[in-house]
């Protein structure tokens, strides 16, 4: 199974490919705090939306296990999985950790 | 059923944006946007203000033309469904275009004002299908279009001539029922997500 850093590993990526897309100017620095999405977020709409299917391909090809990054267990959260980096991969490191 | 003419149309109101008719007023802001290299897939557009302006007075009653605005007023890009066909029950969504990025940082701007031109599509004038063209260069466009449950009915090849060069267009399509099941559970999830601190 995936674990923590493996996944963070991934989530950078996603990032590394959106910054591909993007003109440098726009570029953002990816860490694990790199803030994602809401409140003194670095994307917009667009750009998280291919963070989301990036993730969800990778881990997805590494794990042998599909996971859904939108459905109602992630709206029900109270912060949400799109926070930040690592909020992310912690969400995704769980939704792995369920029983398949 | 009649299409009311542009002046007729009414704000459409979301949680972090609005979508208010385009007016003649706003030729050189959206003349602006246009002119931005990000605009580099749309069409091109009007040379001047004046050219832009002419052609927002002309926009038939077939098209509905948008400002996305904050909620606080601030304009921050535009969208239109367009071809609006009722006998066929179809529409076009396009010229969709964040102009100003930096005002909706952390703000579901894109998301919230594709969902409301959906809701008139699909809820409003009782469409069952949209679909449209997307430059197939455009890989975020076609990346989100597809995960709001977009399908890719075909691929046109050299369909536009964009930056100096012919390019390859995508044809995507979404059906009422795909929109109801697939799309707007992940508008809203997106939207929470904005919500989320």
């Amino acid at each position: 199974m995936l674990d923590h850093a493996a996944v963070q590993e991934l989530v950078l990526e996603a990032l590394e490919n959106l910054n591909e897309e993007r003109d440098p100017a726009d570029r953002i620095e990816a860490g694990p705090r790199t803030r994602l999405f809401g409140a003194d977020a670095e994307l917009d709409s667009l750009a998280l939306v291919s963070v989301i299917v990036d993730v969800e391909e990778a881990v997805s090809s590494a794990s042998g296990r599909t996971v859904q990054l939108t459905d109602d267990r992630a709206m029900s959260r109270e912060v949400s999985p799109f926070t930040d980096v690592e909020a992310l991969t912690s969400y995704v490191v769980e939704l792995l950790a369920d029983p398949a | 059923m009649p299409q009311p003419s542009a002046a007729d149309r009414t704000v459409l109101r979301g949680e972090f944006v609005d979508l208010r008719p385009l007016a003649v007023t706003d030729a050189e802001l959206t003349f602006r946007w246009r002119s931005a290299d990000r605009a580099r897939f749309l069409n091109a557009g009007a040379r001047t203000v004046g050219q832009q302006a002419d052609w927002i007075a002309t926009r038939p009653a077939t098209e509905h033309n948008f400002v996305i605005q904050r909620t606080d007023g601030h304009p921050v890009g535009m969208v239109s469904l367009v071809d609006v066909d009722l006998v066929n029950r179809r529409g076009e969504p396009g010229r969709f275009l964040i102009g100003d990025e930096e005002a909706v940082h952390g703000i579901p701007a894109a998301v919230e004002a594709m969902k409301l031109v959906y809701r008139l599509a699909f809820d409003d004038l009782g469409l069952v299908r949209v679909c449209g063209i997307v430059a197939a260069r455009n890989t975020l466009m076609v990346k989100w279009q597809k995960f709001m449950g977009m399908r890719e009915e075909g691929l046109l090849r050299n369909h536009l001539f964009l930056d100096g060069q012919f390019q390859d267009a995508v044809f995507l399509g979404l059906l009422a029922e795909e929109y109801r099941t697939t799309t707007l559970p992940r508008m809203d999830a997106l939207i929470a997500a904005a919500r989320s601190r």
